[in-house]
């Protein structure tokens, strides 16, 4: 005999409920979490290297690192010594909550006030799961091309804040910065365009700015 | 309900939902059999017939690709040639200051109104949902 049922679940609802356990513990230890998505190559790690260092002192963070192989991104953060832990997708192309929550225990990464998520290298898959972030940020090299945001339209439409990096090789690439910020803006109106050059410390401070307004707002909320 | 391989830790997401497969098609096609798996068991067992899953276009989903996978998924098992049915649902923009619909280009994920200029309100698209299911009931015996 044939049964028909009524299902009406989202397909990531597994996901989702995850990443909503994982938003109430950041609630609970007041931490702001970013999640870094981008192609490969495009800045993310170093971004992170120069951000853990502007915010020595004043706050702690953490970094977890999704790659399909190595340890190499793990190592560089806690060469600085801020604690990091690794996830190893094993040729998954994205992280989901659960990897998160896993990797939080496995990792032994404390409460601290900022927590870093760089997803594996990908515009595309890590754009649909949600990791239990305050925010994503989606980062793009000038040496990509200036035509990425039209043509990986998702993440660029979700993501909060986009940053612009090696903006110190704008002289040398063929890169149409202000149409880019336009279709940024067409696909994200209420999105934060930043222009950094991590080697050369250009715009970094908008960066650290903004982490702190977050951060600040975010315990303001959480009361 | 009896994997030999299962955690016997008390989490039930144990199996399907640990292995992410490289493709994201793949992984989503993984997380629609896991729910009508679980569904067709809440509802006394038997074989999947068919699922019909909403897919927005905004949903960053192919569904020839999500059909390919899907199709992979139910090659062997309990649910051999099981069938995936994919209802579009396209995404609705409309601009505030023109108070009209805008047709976007196809392809396309701009939000800005190509009359007015300004940012269009977008409603539906990111569906992501398996709708219903059918199988084939166990039998009743005795």
């Amino acid at each position: 005999m044939t049964k028909v049922v009524t299902v009406k679940r989202r397909v990531l609802a597994a996901n989702e409920e995850r990443a909503e356990t994982l938003r109430a513990r950041f609630a609970a230890s007041g931490t702001l979490v970013a999640n870094l998505i981008s192609s490969p190559g495009s800045g993310k790690t170093t971004l992170l290297e120069v951000t853990v260092q502007a915010l020595d002192g004043e706050f702690t963070t953490a970094v977890i690192e999704g790659d399909v192989a190595t340890e190499n991104d793990a190592d560089r953060i806690r060469a600085l010594g801020v604690p990091a832990h690794q996830i190893l997708t094993g040729g998954a192309c994205h992280l989901d909550a659960r990897q998160v929550e896993v990797g939080i225990e496995d990792g032994g990464l404390p409460d601290v006030d900022i927590l870093f998520i760089e997803n594996v290298g990908n515009l595309i898959c890590p754009t649909t799961y949600d990791l239990g972030e305050d925010f994503k940020v989606v980062l793009l090299s000038v040496a990509e091309g200036d035509d990425k945001p039209v043509k990986y339209p998702a993440i660029f439409a979700r993501a909060e804040v986009a940053v612009i990096t090696k903006s110190d090789l704008l002289p040398y690439v063929p890169f149409d910065l202000e149409s880019v910020k336009s279709q940024i803006a067409s696909l994200n109106p209420n999105g934060n365009v930043l222009v950094t050059s991590s080697l050369k410390d250009e715009g970094v401070d908008g960066w650290i700015d903004l982490l702190r307004t977050r951060l600040e707002a975010k315990r303001q909320s959480l009361g | 309900m009896s994997d030999p391989d299962e955690d016997t830790d008390a989490d039930s997401d144990a199996g399907l939902y640990r292995y992410t497969p490289p493709v994201h098609e793949m992984g989503i096609a993984l997380e629609v059999y896991r729910t009508c798996r679980e569904t067709v068991e809440a509802h006394g067992g038997g074989r999947l017939k068919q699922a019909r899953l909403a897919v927005g276009e905004l949903s960053a989903v192919e569904p020839e690709l999500l059909v390919y996978a899907w199709e992979a998924v139910v090659e062997e098992g309990p649910d051999v040639g099981a069938v995936l049915i994919i209802e579009w649902h396209p995404a609705d923009q409309r601009c505030a200051a023109c108070g009209e619909a805008k047709v976007r280009a196809t392809g396309s994920w701009m939000r800005i109104c190509p009359d007015c200029g300004m940012p269009l309100e977008v409603t539906g698209g990111s569906e992501l949902d398996v709708i219903d299911l059918s199988f084939e009931a166990i039998e009743e015996t005795g």
